[in-house]
């Protein structure tokens, strides 16, 4: 026992009975300081809650909001809403078949060109590059995915279409003239059209489901790969019997992203599309989508017009939430073996 | 440093501390401790008396439980769902596992120093000054003095004093580890817990924490938790071996290390342990 | 028959790499492509005055009004989100991170994030504009405001995300030392945490910033348009893309020419801001290894 301590409690009786009274307080203090950061504590959190609260209050208003906004149209005419493919504003009928058609085959094009690319990208990313070049090189790719909407909608009108329009008959002079896929590929050469909208979407979405296989093929373990490489397998059989199986449910998970995306997007494919409510055979042709509807219309329109086009906006909503949500739930696999890594 | 005086000059919320507890009244006792998580129950029937003033050291093998031990002395696992703490642990006689036992009044009398330095992203003055400022308020003068002293207590003063504004960032391990103590006792604690206080550090940084222990200990009831035997052969007057959640044995370090009273303390010392 | 196959299978690993290698370099034209088409078109369009005119002069104009409402809009929004998006994004990483509440919010969250814009602007039309017009009998109905909370709402789920993410990569030790002080729980988020992740989630309200600088589809029904200048934020508010939009669907090839000087403007602006994120983010990467 330390000399001190003894020292101390031989300590004057009054210091003592001070001391106590003193301790005393102090403790009536600190209980007082615990009730008052307990109470401060539960208005923090309760007003941290409100704001987290305020992101789902944001989604369901999104969808109540559009749903109000076209029940009008919605309410009334759901049977003709979502069957028709007549659109007349001067007539008053408002189908929403044509653009739907149009979102439809413009995010497919976009998701088929886009997935091999995306792939041939983390494959490289992942396998061929030395490890210098994948910094830099991801860093580019994902600067594509920075480059905002109107910038590729510009580049869309003024460069891609013309340059659309001058291999166009060479398309329609080879794959038109196959048997079944040939009707896809006839028309006039405009350049415009449902083709070009679905590339100019492919390149916005690229960068995304190339971020998500990458992250995906690089979450594959260390040992899983090298083990297949001991026994002699090749870069493309490592990828394509180890890695993408282990990663198949994030790989789905990314191109049903790049879709969300490709569904919801106005201003890269509004002014290459050539804005027609046609449901047609051939991807040459102009078409419409439900974004671009939105957009070039809804400033000049009024009562049953602006309703429709609010539908158009809610069938839009429910369609990229039900393909977000397959995305994300897809995706929480990913998550997790980021977690266990 | 230290003064060897320091005993006359000590404040008075020290001096009745120490006044009040008669010899026989252990600093803490713990009676009956159990843990649980979840479903599985990681301590066991725990008990153990720890003196005034003295370093107890607790070792076993990992997985044993004593980093929880030491965690329920100042509530710190209640942060997690899931964890509880039943039985009784009593600080000078009070048991602090009662939910009426106010956590400020409880974390100011019991201070914890973990296992890899954790300095606040903020310059090494305010590091010091802002659990105080929880706490008391002091004018500015009086802070000032209170953060040199605790500064002083963990032997940093002389490395830092030209800079205290900067980002306590910027520090070594060993300096950042010694302002974490420092940040504890600033609080003026009664008891320290040190949770495997240098097993980030090189081993200067290490004997230079060892050594403060030892000082420290002359204000401070030290619990400590080491899975170095060595150092708790050099820093403790006590050791506690824990096994499976269970406490096996308690004594002066001396006779644990050469000894023990259970087969078991003996496997693990000699490192026949499997 | 040995070797045969062993060819065949080098020749498949071959073209898959030169595949690979192809992609890669389709991308990678792309991007130069279309960041080279816009340096060079607008660059040939910059002017005084592009930043002196405004849009109401047309071809004879500039841009000066799109310039300020972009500006204004833009610092709105974030003035709206970015506090919205820390606090929500501490919310879900400090008190929610394995509860069921959480979970889901983080899954919305998610949803949020792609959630197609111009349904949003629909959303903050039908919310925010509407309302304002029958409450002002019509003098007021598309404003600056309508437009700043359209892109509040792009903006917030990027900002949650990211600080959320920050938050969590944090130690579960500067927690704990803070909390065995005495210090509760709200000082702990906002004095030691929050400060601690602080570059990280400037990282990503500078992300959210480079997100909606571009943005177009959520302004066409808020801010509607203006060709005149204009600060209020309860009056109709120019801003680059909306413009540039309306330039880009008119006939003269003049306003052609100020469109893609617009273009250039955002495209330089969104570089240059994700350029900043990634200069933090190296930084901070430094500072703490």
């Amino acid at each position: 026992m330390p000399a001190h301590a003894t020292a101390h409690a031989l300590a004057s009786g009054s210091d003592r009975s001070r001391a106590d009274g003193q301790a005393a307080a102090g403790s009536h203090a600190a209980q007082q300081r615990s009730r008052r950061d307990a109470r401060h504590d539960a208005w923090f959190r309760l007003a941290l809650q409100g704001c987290a609260l305020l992101v789902l209050a944001s989604l369901l208003g999104a969808a109540l909001s559009t749903l109000w906004g076209g029940r009008q149209i919605l309410l009334h005419d759901t049977m003709g809403f979502l069957t028709s493919s007549q659109w007349n504003p001067v007539t008053g009928q408002y189908g929403a078949l044509a653009p739907v058609f149009g979102t439809l085959v413009t995010s497919c094009i976009a998701l088929l060109l886009a997935a091999p690319v995306s792939f041939g990208i983390a494959f490289f990313l992942t396998e061929i590059a030395p490890a210098w070049l994948r910094g830099p090189v991801a860093g580019a790719i994902e600067l594509l995915a920075s480059i905002p909407s109107i910038i590729y909608g510009m580049w869309g009108l003024f460069v891609f279409v013309p340059f659309m329009a001058s291999i166009e008959p060479t398309l329609s002079n080879t794959l038109g003239r196959l048997p079944v896929v040939g009707t896809l590929f006839q028309g006039p050469p405009l350049g415009l059209g449902l083709l070009t909208a679905g590339v100019v979407l492919a390149v916005m979405i690229v960068p995304f489901i190339t971020a998500i296989m990458r992250e995906a093929f690089q979450s594959v373990p260390l040992r899983l790969k090298e083990s297949a490489h001991a026994l002699g397998s090749t870069s493309w059989e490592v990828v394509w019997n180890i890695v993408l199986p282990y990663t198949r449910q994030a790989v789905v998970g990314g191109l049903f992203l790049g879709l969300g995306r490709a569904l919801g997007e106005t201003m890269a494919v509004t002014f290459v599309l050539g804005n027609s409510y046609a449901i047609g055979y051939s991807l040459l042709m102009p078409g419409t989508t439900i974004s671009s509807a939105i957009a070039n219309e809804f400033n000049e329109a009024v009562g049953n017009h602006r309703s429709a086009l609010i539908a158009l906006g809610f069938l839009l909503f429910v369609v990229t939430f039900v393909v977000l949500l397959c995305a994300r739930l897809m995706l929480r696999q990913l998550a997790k073996h980021g977690d266990a890594r | 440093m230290i003064e060897p005086t320091c005993t006359s000059t000590q404040p008075w919320w020290l001096r009745a501390v120490n006044g009040t507890a008669l010899p026989s009244h252990p600093k803490l006792a713990v009676r009956g401790l159990d843990f649980h998580y979840g479903d599985s129950r990681v301590l066991k029937n725990i008990e153990l008396d720890i003196a005034q003033n003295t370093v107890t050291a607790i070792i076993g093998p990992s997985g044993c439980g004593k980093s929880t031990l030491l965690r329920v002395f100042n509530r710190i696992y209640a942060i997690y769902p899931g964890l509880k703490a039943s039985g009784q642990v009593l600080l000078d006689g009070e048991n602090i596992l009662d939910p009426g036992y106010s956590l400020n009044r409880l974390r100011s009398k019991v201070g914890m120093v973990f296992q890899k330095p954790v300095p606040f992203p903020m310059s090494i003055f305010d590091n010091i000054a802002y659990g105080i400022g929880h706490h008391e308020r002091l004018g500015k003068a009086d802070l000032a003095d209170r953060v040199e002293e605790a500064l002083r207590r963990a032997a940093l003063w002389d490395e830092v004093k030209d800079k205290l504004k900067r980002s306590a960032l910027g520090l070594s391990g060993g300096q950042q580890q010694r302002l974490c103590i420092a940040r504890s006792i600033a609080l003026r604690p009664e008891v320290l817990l040190l949770d495997e206080p240098t097993s980030a550090l090189d081993p200067i940084a290490t004997s230079r924490i060892e050594q403060l222990i030892d000082e420290l200990k002359r204000d401070y009831t030290i619990l400590i938790v080491t899975h170095n035997m060595q150092q708790a052969a050099r820093v403790s007057d006590r050791t506690a071996f824990l096994y499976l959640g269970e406490l096996v044995e308690v004594d002066a370090t001396e006779k644990i290390f050469t000894q023990p009273g259970r087969k078991q303390t003996e496997d693990y010392i000699t490192g026949r342990f499997g | 028959m040995n070797t045969a196959l062993q060819w065949r299978r080098h020749l498949l690993d071959q073209l898959a790499r030169g595949l690979g290698l192809c992609a890669t370099a389709l991308g990678l034209l792309l991007l130069v492509w279309i960041l080279w088409v816009t340096l060079s078109r607008g660059a040939s369009a910059l002017g005084p005055r592009l930043f002196t005119q405004i849009t109401a002069h047309a071809e004879q104009g500039g841009l000066a009004n799109a310039i300020v409402g972009s500006l204004i809009m833009n610092l709105l929004a974030l003035a709206m989100c970015a506090p919205v998006g820390v606090a929500a994004g501490a919310y879900l990483s400090e008190y929610a991170d394995r509860t069921r509440l959480g979970t889901v919010l983080r899954f919305v969250n998610d949803i949020l994030l792609s959630a197609p814009s111009i349904v949003l602007g629909l959303f903050v039309y039908v919310v925010v504009v509407l309302p304002m017009s029958r409450l002002s009998g019509g003098s007021v109905s598309f404003s600056g405001l309508a437009g700043a909370i359209a892109l509040a709402l792009i903006g917030l789920p990027v900002i949650v995300r990211s600080t959320d993410e920050m938050l969590r990569l944090l130690p579960s030790t500067l927690r704990e030392a803070t909390l065995a002080l005495g210090i509760p729980q709200w000082k702990l988020v906002v004095h030691v945490l929050l400060r601690a992740a602080s570059s990280g989630i400037a990282t990503g309200v500078l992300l959210a910033l480079a997100r909606l600088a571009g943005e177009t589809a959520p302004l066409l029904f808020s801010a509607f348009g203006n060709n005149f200048m204009s600060i209020d934020p309860l009056d109709k508010m120019a801003s680059l893309p909306v413009t540039i939009y309306q330039y880009t669907n008119a006939p003269d090839p003049r306003l052609h020419t100020i469109a893609w000087a617009g273009a250039l403007l955002i495209t330089l602006a969104v570089l240059a801001l994700s350029l900043l994120t990634r200069l933090i983010v190296h930084r901070h990467a430094i500072r703490h290894d």
